[in-house]
């Protein structure tokens, strides 16, 4: 069911003055494969997601993709190297329309000497943006609305869209159910299945642990800045992820600690 | 080389000026006099400083040149002000840029003890500053009149569209040269119409494009009264881009070195000058006399009187009255 | 939308002008038009006069530089109110170069004057580029928020234009013709002069890169969401600096215009201006919030504050009410804007 080891973060930590954000974390995510990344609040995730999408740079400890160590710079960076991310509530740009948006920071120009000044070949990108978005199950009824004019939920979905269609190895997405009702939501995790049969390492950042629960393969448990348990899926219910998460149930250190 | 000894005779007479007014100049403690101008990018100021730091220089005394860089404005000016007179300077030369707005700030001055003197406009109620000097704005406004009569060959019987181009409503100065060319006017010039007044904001382009309009609007307007520098430079221009130099008179204020230049090409059939440098001189001897023998000068109000200059007048003459930068 | 193959030969159909046009837009031709009439009938009909409509385009031209340059500032979320300023040092510049460096004098004139005005007009962008490199760095590397920073070089250039020029304006080389309508023989064919013209072209450049090219979506997103922009991969402070540098560089080059205008430079031809930049831009129906505007709003917007201050000139009527029409066509604008942005959202 899941393929070779892409994405590694060996030992990280993170520290904001005196805060220590992040203490000696590690990770493995293999291609095909989703990983839920939960905790409570302040225990490390958007750290965490900052650290392996590149936006933040690690005080220390190691990250490899595809057994290579990297160091990103930012997060083009890691994009170009095909790790995308997703982040919470503040992905899009609003006054940009939903092509504008799949094409940001990739845009497609016009040939010859316009495209040589930068001109962008709108239509051309309307399109394969409409196309790319049904491809990953989003439909659309024009990809050249701006942002501002959808609804939560669709907003969230051409979000996803977008990092999933751009995605090469590992796709990041943090916190991509929130705000959204329950048959908006479902649409999501079925995306999430898509990127997996694609062959994409998943990283899922999530509060509603249902949703963890159903689409997950490996979960995650941050707790003040500490990985505190990672185990396959199948080994929590609710109950115990809840508890987990909370401190309530003592946890074994995981391996390296 | 001129300048030089022009100069050097201005320092020489400055220098017996003072030793007959202190007695002795030397030995005397340092004063240290402020000086609070309209708009620092006015070359009506520039020219003002030249004179205010000769005559420091002179009369030992240390001048705190202080004012906004381009806005002529009381809310600029009086935060200003204030903040000069916390400093404690034994005098204060005040250009006020309204006569209301400045008072209290003037006021203040004089409470702490600082000697205060008002050039070229004034606060509403003078008789606690030392001085107040001005240039003969009615009577500069009154030869304006004359200028622009002379140039348009002014008969009586006929009719003669005439325009005025200010800075702004307020300015004390702009309100004297007017009410003196409107005075002027009236008692010797019936037949010339004032037919519109428009303001520039102290920009020369907004100027230019008020006197633009106005040659469409008035196509036999006859005479262009721009109120100071920065209505002049703009007219000039505007006459220039229509190519109607010469064709419609055109008096200026305030000698500029580049509007004394277009006297020479006929752009400005006269430019009205002041003397802002020797209004300076008056005001800085006026405070040293006060502080260092408690003298009141001759006369409170001294007004210096305005020249016309035109093709007429004598090179010496033009140099002289050419405001000097820095 | 559905033809690609219409885009991909660039064939000139398929040249989408939509996005150029907004309902502002065609509010502001509304008003213009309207205010023409009341103009018109004010001035008993003497506002059609051709002369006028180049009074209007000759102040047009000035401003609206400065406020394509604003557009592009203000859409990416900041503000630049440097312009003013720039437009009078760089005209300083000019005078100080051609008068004090060439020896150059009034006596040059016409034809003559083109080759040391071009060179005045080099020198007058590198000028604004320079401020716009200030600026940004301002911004992006000492991060000052753009009003503040902006504001200081602001400051610094009207006290530098003091200071080059002594306070007095600088008289050089002019051609006046270049301000003046274009004629063919003794034939006056229309009110555009050929700074008018330069300048419409360089308006028309800025515009179609704000619409159509990577420049303008990059300036649109930064000002959207600027940490969106940063995580699509694009360099949010290498294109704030081009930005600042596209608005100084306008402000050199309508520095000139000041210049070739007043026949010098002159340390007080910028007063004021960056405020009537920002007036257009916002009249234009360009958001200061950021990430929303059209360029031909701004054009309009500016275009309709020389309409009003000629207008009102021309009727006769007292021109400081100018600045009461001005102040509500601004709430106008952004009432507008508000309304629609509301009307959206249902």
């Amino acid at each position: 069911m899941t393929g070779e080891l892409i994405y590694e973060v060996k030992n990280v930590s993170k520290r904001y003055g005196s805060v220590v954000a992040l203490d000696g974390a590690s990770l493995k995510l293999h291609a095909g494969e989703v990983i839920g990344l939960v905790g409570d609040n302040g225990a490390g995730k958007s750290t965490l997601v900052k650290v392996l999408s590149g936006a933040h740079k690690p005080d220390g400890g190691q990250i490899f993709l595809d057994g290579v160590e990297r160091s990103w710079e930012s997060p083009r960076d890691a994009l170009e190297s095909g790790v995308e991310t997703l982040y919470q509530d503040s992905g899009l740009a609003p006054h940009l329309t939903v092509s504008e948006n799949v094409f940001l920071g990739r845009e497609k120009y016009k040939k010859g000497i316009l495209g040589w000044f930068g001109f962008l070949a709108k239509k051309t990108m309307e399109a394969e943006a409409q196309e790319d978005l049904e491809k990953v199950g989003i439909a659309f009824p024009s990809a050249n609305r701006p942002v501002s004019q959808l609804s939560g939920g669709q907003r969230q979905a051409v979000a996803i869209g977008r990092a999933v269609s751009w995605a090469r190895k590992v796709i990041i997405l943090d916190e991509p159910t929130n705000h959204l009702g329950a048959r908006q939501a479902g649409e999501v995790l079925q995306i999430i299945r898509a990127a997996k049969a694609k062959g994409l390492g998943v990283i899922f950042i999530s509060h509603t642990l249902p949703h963890v629960l159903e689409v997950t393969d490996r979960i995650v448990v941050l707790r003040l800045g500490r990985i505190v348990k990672d185990s396959p899926t199948k080994d929590y219910n609710n109950d115990t992820l809840l508890g987990t998460i909370t401190g309530t149930i003592q946890t074994i250190k995981v391996e390296g600690d | 080389m001129k300048r030089t000894l022009r100069s050097l005779a201005v320092l020489g007479t400055v220098a017996a000026l003072a030793l007959t007014a202190s007695g002795c100049a030397q030995g005397e403690k340092q004063l240290t006099i402020a000086f609070v101008m309209g708009a620092e990018s006015d070359p009506f100021f520039q020219a003002m400083k030249v004179g205010a730091t000769e005559e420091a220089a002179a009369q030992n005394v240390k001048l705190v040149w202080q004012g906004d860089p381009s806005h002529y404005d009381v809310a600029t000016q009086v935060p200003i002000v204030d903040s000069v007179i916390s400093t404690k300077p034994d005098g204060l030369v005040l250009i006020p840029t309204d006569p209301a707005g400045l008072q209290a700030s003037s006021d203040k001055a004089v409470e702490a003890g600082i000697v205060v003197a008002n050039v070229d406009t004034h606060t509403e109620d003078t008789s606690k500053a030392v001085i107040f000097i001005t240039g003969d704005n009615g009577d500069g406004g009154a030869k304006a009149a004359d200028a622009i009569a002379n140039a348009i060959g002014y008969t009586d019987g006929e009719t003669y569209q005439v325009v005025v181009g200010l800075t702004s409503a307020t300015a004390t100065t702009n309100v004297g040269r007017l009410d003196g060319f409107k005075a002027q006017v009236a008692a010797s010039y019936p037949g010339i119409e004032i037919v519109d007044v428009a303001y520039s904001q102290s920009n020369p382009q907004t100027a230019a494009s008020n006197v633009s309009n106005w040659l469409t609007k008035f196509p036999n307007l006859k005479g262009i009264f721009a109120i100071d520098g920065t209505n002049a430079s703009g007219a000039a221009a505007a006459l220039q881009a229509k190519n109607l130099v010469g064709k419609i008179a055109l008096v200026g204020y305030d000698a500029y070195p580049a509007n004394v230049e277009l006297i020479k090409a006929g752009v400005f059939t006269a430019l009205i000058a002041q003397d802002p440098a020797e209004e300076a001189r008056q005001a800085i001897r006026a405070i040293v006399a006060k502080i260092r023998n408690n003298e009141d000068p001759a006369s409170h109000d001294v007004v210096i009187p305005n020249v016309t200059l035109d093709a007429n007048t004598s090179a010496a003459d033009l140099t002289k009255y050419t405001y000097v930068a820095n | 939308m559905t033809d690609s193959k219409l885009t991909s030969q660039g064939a000139p159909s398929g040249f989408n002008w939509k996005p150029l046009v907004t309902n502002q837009s065609t509010i502001l031709v509304a008003v213009i038009l309207l205010l023409a009439g009341v103009f018109s009938a004010g001035s008993y009909g003497s506002f059609w006069d051709v002369s006028v409509f180049n009074n209007i385009l000759t102040d047009w031209g000035l401003i609206v530089l400065l406020a394509v340059g604003q557009t592009f500032v203000v859409i990416s979320g900041g503000i630049d109110l440097s312009v003013g300023s720039t437009v009078s040092l760089s005209g300083v510049v000019a005078g100080v170069v051609m008068v004090n460096w060439m020896h150059l004098d009034l006596n040059v004139k016409n034809e003559a004057a083109i080759g040391p005005l071009l060179i005045a007009l080099l020198v007058c962008i590198a000028t604004g580029v320079a401020v716009g490199l200030l600026n940004a760095f301002l911004v992006n590397v000492v991060g000052i928020v753009p009003f503040i920073a902006t504001l200081a070089t602001l400051g610094g250039g009207a006290g530098l234009a003091i200071i080059w020029s002594g306070g007095m304006p600088l008289q050089g080389p002019n051609f006046y013709g270049l301000v003046n309508p274009i004629k063919i023989g003794e034939i006056s064919l229309s009110p555009i002069s050929f700074a008018v013209l330069v300048v419409a072209v360089v308006v028309t450049i800025a515009g179609l890169f704000l619409a159509k090219a990577r420049f303008g979506l990059y300036t649109y997103a930064i000002g959207s969401n600027s940490f969106a922009a940063k995580a699509a991969g694009i360099n949010v402070k290498r294109h704030l600096t081009w930005v600042y540098v596209v608005s100084g560089a306008l402000s050199g080059i309508a520095g000139m215009y000041a210049y070739t205008r007043l026949g010098s430079g002159s340390p007080s031809s910028g007063a004021g201006l960056e405020l009537q930049a920002i007036a257009a831009v916002v009249i234009g129906g360009t958001s200061l919030m950021g990430g929303s505007g059209k360029m031909l709003g701004t054009i309009l917007g500016a275009f309709l504050l020389y309409e009003v201050q000629s207008g009102l000139l021309m009727v006769g009527m007292d021109p400081n009410w100018k600045q009461v029409i001005v102040a509500i066509m601004i709430a106008g604008a952004v009432g507008i804007q508000g309304f629609s942005f509301g009307q959206r959202r249902k």
